[in-house]
């Protein structure tokens, strides 16, 4: 408490200089800096509040002797007063200083000047044009009565200008002049959360002059975006897609602002991760080339950072989903070229990964699957290649459209058994699972996923088929050497898609998994593999109850747990 | 309902009361029940809001009381006018209340912790009283705000934000008077001339009489109330009032700008009329000063020539119907005249030749 009052006493000082330098805010620089500082002075004036509240006006006067001014000063600045919630909270600061029962002149002076300040700020409000005031009076409205009305014309009248600025850009009569349109937006500052602004916002953040620098403040889009990001406006696509084009920061702070979302949401939910993207609007935005390639970047070095963690890969997948579909319903005939969204990959690829499984019979997943394989395998061991990226630049993209890799895998695992596995999904997998590889190392991966799925077939006829059976056919090694832990990645997974596949599996998968599950990391692995695979077969309609049966089970037992 | 009514009567007392020096003997226990019985009607306001029979009463007897209060200003004191005042009755008095210095420090300390309560009240945001205040507040802030800064008056006064605003509450007023008032608006609107200043009430007419048929604020409200009145209709009474008072209507046609006159003749035959026949009329009494060369008048009320032209101008740029109105108009003043094609014969042959010059 004591350290709390010492805080106050210094800021104190500080707004104290700040509110005489800033007067009325009657001046480019004056308005500013108080826009500038507006979320912190009023954290200042709700802790002033908080610690008035404990006091009597007579100490409150003791301890603060020049809050008079302080708070007189701020009743006379109007971007205080029209920001946020600094108002309120200024009033009630005000409420501090009445005093009940006053004993002597002082404190009646006291209450007489506090209560011209609280008539100040709500009551008697003159406007500037002496007949407007008398014509209101004279038909018996009190300024409560017409100020909505008021307000409401202003902003439509303020619309309809920049709307005709916007129509008729060279006819230099009626344009409003870019210092007007400047100084508008920095008048939005403290009041875009003022819902009678809206029209306005939108119709600023849509507006475009014929100027080749932007006319619009800065500080008004960091508030815009601010404002839509904490949900306290509603702006239309078309609106928040300006501003993010317009305002660069302002879209890194959506994509960050989503990323914590993520971040400390449940984990491993893509149902409420899909919530949360396309609430945010970025996959609809992302539409414009512009502003995918800036999400996209950061996805990348999201995965970077994180070393390619499981969950910022399945965001990113949810996200490029989201995108797609945006992309198709935005426009039937592409506005841009699949190009400008993937510049350094190779179209033909794009093209082939963009294809949506749901579009294609079941029967026929391995030829896409397939194309995508060789496609991959020719540009990654072609070094000379050097136009479409290297093998991070193929996987990052391919990385995008994970659904494949993973119907890859059961495709492995459905036929298991049955003849030799293709080389190409072979590949794929093994490719998906660890880019880096040279190719020996990625040849060798290939034999063990191969060895673990003959291993796995033989078991699948065998009568000692048993929970640590097939737990050792996917964990021992071939050459009984301890194999990389991508390579380890890969086979739990799938060990999990078998489990989930063969009829035989399913019998012991709960076994399995509890003979799996021998660290946290491995149980979230699992868990996110659960919750994947049944957002996937959501999406692509696969039909198989009795997997979907045990996937749904599973992944309710292990959150459980968890 | 009866007790209902009751009730309704002795609030519209309070309220008077309260922007009067008697709230001097009010004290915290007064400010109470007068907010309670506000926070009642307000109750009431969303209770029987779509239930007519009720609302009808109600309204009946506002609007009695509104009569009763008679002839003293030209505004209705009261502040409860309608139905629709009932929904923030709370607000006008707090307000009323806020502003009067005349209440003792008791009373409007307690005043205060009411409308007041602080933060962390259950329900203290939007929809009550703190919050309705604390929006008033920043409304307040936002005109002034943009009042200052980039909001400039609109050179089409009809268009205007301010003008708009007032032609809308004119409006409004009328309709709760003409339906207090058997009589209709006439006594209110003449009482209004006499009190206010003439230039601003004239150019908030015009603007009135130019409100789109229906503008969208009293549309919505309109249609969520059944009222199936437009501001077209009540824009009819104050033509009719318009029309019918000499003094007013010349007032009218004589200071406005040719520019909304010409708007307004354009909306309404019978003002283009009356403005066509006044505008030939003063044309009559400018004669012909030989030695200058000009058409002059010989009273110092007489309208100038410059003038009559610029009024003439203006209206031949209207679209059709009213620009070939004038056109005849002056072309069958012409033809009284003795139809001459020479300047300085007639001043409708003159004008006709200047505007063909100057189009």
């Amino acid at each position: 408490m004591a350290q709390d009052s010492v805080g106050l006493s210094s800021d104190y000082q500080f707004w104290i200089q700040k509110l005489s330098v800033w007067k009325q805010a009657s001046t480019l620089e004056t308005q500013q800096d108080t826009c500038l500082y507006l979320p912190q002075f009023q954290e200042f004036l709700r802790q002033m509040y908080e610690a008035l509240k404990e006091m009597d006006s007579n100490t409150v006067i003791e301890r603060f002797p020049t809050i008079g001014q302080l708070l007189a000063k701020t009743c006379r600045n109007p971007f205080i007063l029209a920001y946020d919630e600094s108002q309120k909270i200024l009033i009630w600061c005000l409420c501090c200083l009445i005093n009940k029962d006053p004993q002597n002149s002082g404190e009646s002076q006291l209450n007489s000047w506090t209560r011209g300040l609280l008539s100040r700020i709500l009551a008697a409000f003159r406007s500037d044009i002496k007949e407007v005031d008398l014509f209101t009076q004279g038909l018996g409205y009190a300024p409560a009565d017409y100020y909505p009305g008021l307000l409401k014309n202003m902003v439509l009248s303020l619309v309809s200008e920049l709307r005709e600025n916007h129509l008729n850009g060279f006819n230099t009569q009626s344009r409003m002049a870019p210092e007007r349109v400047r100084s508008l937006s920095r008048v939005c500052v403290p009041l875009v959360t003022l819902p009678d602004f809206e029209p306005l916002v939108e119709a600023l953040l849509t507006y475009h002059g014929q100027e080749p620098q932007e006319v619009l403040w800065p500080e008004f889009f960091g508030a815009v975006n601010e404002a839509f990001l904490l949900k306290k406006i509603c702006l239309p696509v078309s609106a928040v897609l300006c501003l993010w084009l317009r305002h660069l920061p302002s879209l890194e702070k959506a994509v960050l602002h989503l990323f914590e979302k993520l971040v400390s949401s449940e984990r491993n939910c893509l149902r409420r991760i899909e919530c949360f993207m396309k609430d945010s609007l970025l996959p609809e935005a992302a539409c414009h080339p512009a502003i995918f390639r800036v999400v996209d970047e950061m996805f990348r070095y999201a995965l970077l950072e994180t070393e390619g963690a499981p969950e910022v890969l399945a965001a990113m997948q949810v996200f490029t989903r989201c995108f797609v579909e945006a992309l198709e319903k935005e426009n039937q005939q592409p506005k841009f070229a699949l190009k400008t969204y993937f510049p350094y990959a190779s179209p033909s690829l794009v093209m082939v990964l963009l294809q949506r499984p749901k579009d294609i019979p079941q029967g026929l997943w391995h030829r896409p699957l397939k194309r995508i394989s060789e496609m991959l395998k020719e540009i990654v061991e072609d070094e000379t290649q050097g136009s479409s990226g290297g093998p991070f630049e193929n996987w990052f993209l391919l990385a995008h459209f994970g659904g494949w890799a993973d119907i890859a895998a059961e495709q492995l695992l459905t036929s298991v058994g049955d003849a030799e596995p293709p080389e190409a999904l072979l590949w794929l997998l093994a490719f998906s699972s660890s880019p880096g590889d040279g190719p020996q190392q990625r040849a060798q991966t290939m034999v063990e996923v191969k060895a673990v799925l003959s291993h796995l077939g033989r078991l699948l006829r065998s009568p000692t088929l048993s929970a640590g059976n097939l737990l050792a056919a996917a964990e021992e090694s071939r050459e009984g050497d301890p194999r990389p832990p991508a390579c380890q990645q890969l086979t739990r997974r799938l060990l999990l898609n078998f489990l989930l596949w063969a009829p035989g599996g399913r019998a012991m998968a709960r076994d399995v998994i509890t003979l799996m599950a021998r660290t946290d990391e491995i149980m979230h692995e699992i868990v996110g593999f659960l919750d994947q695979t049944l957002y996937r077969w959501d999406h692509l309609g696969v039909d198989a109850p009795g997997s979907r049966k045990l996937a749904r089970e599973l992944l309710a037992e292990l959150r459980g747990q968890a | 309902m009866d007790s209902l009514l009751q009730q309704l009567e002795r609030f519209s007392e309070v309220l008077a009361v309260s922007r009067t020096t008697h709230v001097s003997t009010w004290d915290a226990a007064t400010v109470r029940r007068a907010l309670q019985w506000a926070r009642y009607l307000r109750h009431v306001h969303r209770r029987f809001g779509r239930h007519a029979r009720i609302r009808k009463a109600l309204e009946r007897r506002l609007q009695n009381q509104w009569k009763q209060e008679g002839g003293s200003g030209p505004a209705p004191a009261l502040g409860l006018t309608n139905f629709q005042a009932l929904g923030h009755c709370d607000l006008l008095l707090s307000l009323r209340l806020l502003a009067n210095r005349a209440l003792g420090d008791a009373a409007f300390h307690y005043l205060l912790q009411e409308l007041f309560p602080g933060p962390g009240v259950p329900g203290a945001e939007e929809g009550t009283l703190q919050g309705s205040l604390a929006l008033l507040a920043r409304r307040r802030a936002a005109v002034h705000m943009l009042r200052s800064s980039a909001y400039r008056e609109n050179p089409v006064l009809q268009e205007d934000s301010l003008m708009k605003t007032q032609a809308e509450l004119l409006l409004e007023r009328l309709q709760e008077v003409g339906e207090a008032h058997a009589e209709g608006p006439g006594r209110f609107l003449s009482r209004l001339w006499e009190h206010l200043p003439h230039n601003n009430f004239l150019k908030v007419t015009a603007a009135a009489l130019l409100l789109p048929p229906s503008s969208p604020r009293h549309q919505e409200e309109e249609s969520e109330l059944g009222n199936p009145r437009r501001a077209g209709e009540r824009g009819r009474e104050l033509l009719h009032w318009l029309l019918g008072k000499s003094e007013v209507i010349v007032a009218f046609c004589r200071n406005l700008p040719a520019g909304l006159l010409t708007s307004v003749a354009g909306r309404h035959p019978e003002v283009s009329r009356v403005y066509l026949g006044l505008l030939t009329d003063w044309g009559r009494h400018l004669h012909y000063d030989l030695q200058k060369g000009i058409w002059i008048g010989t009273e110092s009320q007489d309208v100038p020539w410059e003038e009559l032209y610029g009024r003439f101008q203006s209206l031949c740029q209207a679209p059709p119907p009213l620009k070939d109105e004038v056109l005849t108009t002056l072309k069958s003043c012409k033809a009284q005249d003795g139809d001459f094609e020479v300047p300085g014969l007639s001043i409708w042959t003159d004008l006709l030749l200047a505007l063909e010059s100057g189009a």
